[in-house]
C-alpha cells in the first residue's frame, strides 16, 4: 500500500494587503496512505483548512503557497498548470466535501443539470443520458433516492444537502477525497448518517482514503485510522488513532483531549480542563515551539529558542516535543 | 383540484387591480391640486382682444360646462372613473377640442422608439459590460468601473444639456432639437427616416450613457459577490471549467438586473419627460411637460394613466417571469412554502 499523497514541508502563506504574511501553514510535512481515513484535528485557525486547500488545490489568493511539494504517483502536482489540474487531478483524483455544504450548489439549477456538466467535463463523449444514468446508479448504491436528481438545492434539508454533495463529489471515483468539517453544521444524527456515507464509499472502493477535517476529536474516534494534530500552523503530533485519542503525548493534544467529554466511563470523576491562554497570531507565531507560551510543562530552557523534531515514540507514532527527546543534552 | 398557479396568479392580479385603483384615484387628485383655474386662463387668454366682459363670462361658463368642472369634485370623479372604463379619455384643455386619446397616440410612438432601444441596449451593453469586468478584474475593471460611476451619476438631463450645447450648439455636429426637420412630412420614406435618426442620436446617447453605466455597476456588484459563492469555489474544485461557471454566475446575477430592467420599461414615460423637454422630442414626455405648465387635467390624467398601466404591467410581467428563472420564488408561488 503506497501513499496516494505526500507533502514535504509544505508552507502556505496569506498575504495581507499590507504586505504582511500570516503562516498558515508552515512547514507541515504529511502522507496520505491508501485505503486510510486520516484525521486532521485542531482549533480554530490552526491551518488545517488552509493544509486542506492547498491538498486539494484549491489555493487562490491572498493565500499562496510558498515552499514544499505534494506529491502524487511521484510527480510534484503543484507544479502543474491550472488546465491540467483542472482536467486531471480536480475531482478525478483529488476530490473535496466543501465546509460550506449549504450553499455549494447552484441554488437556480437542479441537481442533476449540475452533474451532467461535472462527467461532461470529464467524459465530453457521454451523453446527458448516461450521466443521469450513472448518477441515479450511484444514488441508488449509497442508498440515496434517485429523485434528488430531479430536485432544486431548496428543496432538500441539510443532512440530503450534504449527503447530496458528497456522492457529486465522488462521482469520478477519485483517489483522495478531502472533507473539511463536512458535519459541523450538522445535528447529531445526521453527522452519523454523513460518516456512515464516507465510510462505506471507502468500503466499496469508489474512493481510497479520506483526510477529515474537523475540531472535534471524538467525531474522529469512530472511524479515523490516524490522527494528526495541528497547533499554529505545524503539525505536533501524529499516530494512530487510539494512540492520539487515550494516550496523547505532545501537552497540546493531552489538553485537547482533557478539554472534550467523552462518554466513557470513569469520564463522570474527571475535569473538564480548557487550555489556558488564546491561540497564537499567525502574523507573529511564538519561536521555538509554538505552543511554549501556553504550556503546561514548559520545563526546557529551549523551548522557546529552538524547533522541537519529530521524535518516534512507538510504532508510526511521531511527536514534536522536547519532552520525549530530540535534543543532545 | 384548483391549480396552484392559477390561484397565485388570481391573488396577483387582485392586488394589481387594486394598485389601478389607487393610482388612477391620485391621478385624479394630483393635477387638481396645482393652483389656478385653467379655463381661467384659457379665457384670459382670449380676453387679450379687448373683448367685453359679459361675453367673457359666458365663455367662462361654457368651458366650465364642457369640460364638467362646474360639477362637485365626486361627481366629476365618478364621470372620470367612468370614462376610463370606457376608454375615454376626454377632450384637452389647451388644444382643443383635441381628443387625449389622439394626442397621446400621436406622442406614443416618438416616446416608444426612443426609449426602448435606449433601455434594452443600454441594459444588455451594460449587463455584459459588468459581468466581464467582475470577471476579468485588474485594469479592464477599474477603467470599465470608474466610467460606469461618472456616467451613471450624472443627471441624465445634465448629460443631455452637456450633449446638447457642445455636440449641437457648439459644434453643430447635430440638430439642436425636435424628432424631424421642419418642413419634412412624417411618412415611412427614407428621407425622413434617416432625418428622424439623425434628431434620435444625441437623446438617444444621452439616456443610453447613464443606463450602461447604472446597469453595468449593479450587474459588477451581483457578479463579484456570485463569483465568490461557495457553489462557484465547489464547480471549481471539482473540474468543472470556467466558461461553464461563468454561465451559473451570469444567470444567478442577472435576477435582480431583470427588475431593474422591469422599472425601467415602467418609468420609461416618466423618464421621458427631461431627456424630451431638453431635446423638444414630440414624445409623451414634452406632452405631459405641457400639460401641466396650462393644468390641462384631461391631458394630464391621460399621460398618467398611460404611466400607471406601463408601471403596473410591467411590474406583473417581472413576477411571473421570475418564478420561470428561479426556482425558489417559482416555489413560493405554487404554495409549496
Amino acid at each position: 500500500m503506497g501513499n496516494l499523497l505526500t507533502a514535504v514541508n509544505l508552507r502556505a502563506y496569506y498575504r495581507t494587503v499590507q504586505g504582511e504574511e500570516i503562516k498558515a501553514v508552515d512547514d507541515v510535512s504529511l502522507e496520505v496512505r491508501e485505503g486510510e481515513v486520516l484525521g486532521i484535528a485542531g482549533e480554530s485557525g490552526c491551518g488545517k483548512s488552509t493544509l486542506a486547500s492547498v491538498l486539494a488545490f484549491t489555493v487562490t489568493p491572498p493565500l499562496y503557497v510558498v515552499g514544499g511539494e505534494v506529491k502524487a504517483n511521484g510527480t510534484n502536482i503543484l507544479t502543474l498548470d491550472r488546465e491540467t489540474l483542472r482536467r486531471e487531478i480536480k475531482g478525478k483524483y483529488i476530490s473535496i466535501v466543501p465546509q460550506g455544504a449549504m450553499n455549494s450548489l447552484n441554488p437556480t439549477a437542479r441537481i442533476k443539470n449540475f452533474v451532467i456538466d461535472v462527467l461532461k467535463e470529464h467524459f465530453p463523449e457521454m451523453s446527458k443520458e448516461e450521466a443521469i444514468q450513472r448518477a441515479k446508479e450511484r444514488f441508488s448504491a449509497l442508498s440515496l433516492p434517485p429523485r434528488i436528481l430531479d430536485a432544486y438545492p431548496h428543496q432538500l434539508s441539510g443532512g440530503m444537502k450534504q449527503r447530496t454533495v458528497t456522492v457529486i463529489s465522488t462521482l469520478l471515483n477519485p483517489k483522495v477525497l478531502i472533507a473539511d468539517e463536512p458535519t459541523s453544521a450538522l445535528d447529531v444524527s445526521s453527522q452519523k448518517i454523513v460518516i456512515k456515507l464516507l465510510v462505506e464509499l471507502l468500503r466499496m472502493q469508489i474512493i481510497k482514503s479520506i483526510v477529515f477535517i474537523t475540531h472535534e476529536l471524538p467525531l474522529l474516534r469512530h472511524f479515523a485510522d490516524r490522527i494528526a494534530v495541528m497547533y499554529a500552523g505545524r503539525i505536533v503530533e501524529v499516530g494512530p488513532m487510539e494512540n492520539i485519542i487515550f494516550e496523547p503525548l505532545h501537552p497540546y493534544s493531552k489538553l485537547l483531549m482533557s478539554s472534550v467529554l467523552v462518554p466513557e466511563p470513569g469520564m463522570k470523576s474527571k475535569r473538564i480542563e480548557a487550555i489556558p491562554g488564546v491561540p497564537p497570531n499567525l502574523k507573529n507565531p511564538p519561536s521555538g515551539c509554538r505552543f511554549h507560551p501556553r504550556c503546561p510543562s514548559y520545563a526546557k530552557e529551549f523551548c522557546d529558542t529552538s524547533i522541537p523534531p519529530f521524535v518516534k515514540v512507538g510504532p508510526d507514532h511521531m511527536v514534536s516535543c522536547f519532552l520525549y527527546g530530540g535534543k543532545d543534552e | 383540484m384548483r391549480n396552484p398557479f392559477v390561484r397565485y396568479l388570481i391573488q396577483k392580479i387582485s392586488w394589481y387591480i387594486l394598485a389601478f385603483f389607487v393610482a388612477v384615484s391620485l391621478n385624479f387628485i394630483l393635477p387638481r391640486l396645482i393652483p389656478g383655474n385653467p379655463v381661467s386662463v384659457i379665457v384670459n387668454q382670449m380676453a387679450t382682444g379687448g373683448v367685453q366682459s359679459d361675453v367673457l363670462e359666458r365663455l367662462y361658463s361654457t368651458y366650465m360646462k364642457e369640460f364638467g368642472l362646474d360639477k362637485p369634485l365626486y361627481i366629476q370623479y365618478f364621470n372620470y372613473l367612468r370614462n376610463i372604463f370606457r376608454w375615454n379619455l376626454g377632450t384637452s384643455f389647451m388644444l382643443y377640442p383635441g381628443k387625449v386619446k389622439d394626442l397621446i397616440g400621436r406622442a406614443l410612438p416618438w416616446t416608444i422608439s426612443l426609449q426602448v432601444p435606449a433601455i434594452l441596449s443600454g441594459w444588455i451593453i451594460g449587463n455584459l459590460l459588468g459581468a466581464f469586468s467582475a470577471y476579468k478584474g485588474g485594469k479592464f475593471d477599474s477603467v470599465a468601473f470608474t466610467l460606469s460611476l461618472v456616467f451613471s451619476n450624472i443627471p441624465y438631463y445634465c448629460l443631455a444639456i452637456v450633449f446638447l450645447y457642445l455636440l449641437a450648439v457648439r459644434f453643430g455636429l447635430f440638430p439642436v432639437g425636435g424628432g424631424y426637420s421642419f418642413g419634412i412630412v412624417p411618412t415611412l420614406s427614407l428621407k425622413f427616416i434617416a432625418d428622424a435618426i439623425y434628431h434620435y442620436i444625441l437623446p438617444y446617447l444621452s439616456m443610453v450613457l447613464v443606463a450602461i453605466g447604472g446597469q453595468a455597476i449593479g450587474m459588477r456588484e451581483m457578479s463579484l459577490y456570485e463569483l465568490t459563492s461557495d457553489y462557484v469555489n465547489y464547480a471549481k474544485n471539482l473540474g468543472v471549467r470556467d466558461e461553464r461557471i461563468i454561465r451559473y454566475v451570469f444567470r444567478n446575477a442577472m435576477l435582480p438586473q431583470i427588475t431593474g430592467l422591469a422599472i425601467s420599461f415602467g418609468t420609461m414615460m416618466g423618464g421621458a419627460l427631461v431627456t424630451e423637454s431638453v431635446f423638444s422630442y414630440p414624445g409623451v414626455g414634452s406632452l405631459l411637460f405641457t400639460a401641466i405648465r396650462q393644468s390641462d387635467y384631461p391631458l394630464i390624467q391621460g399621460c398618467t394613466l398611460i404611466i400607471t398601466i406601463a408601471v403596473l404591467t410591467a411590474n406583473f410581467l417581472v413576477e411571473i417571469a421570475y418564478g420561470f428563472i428561479d426556482p425558489r420564488i417559482r416555489a413560493v408561488q405554487l404554495g409549496e412554502r
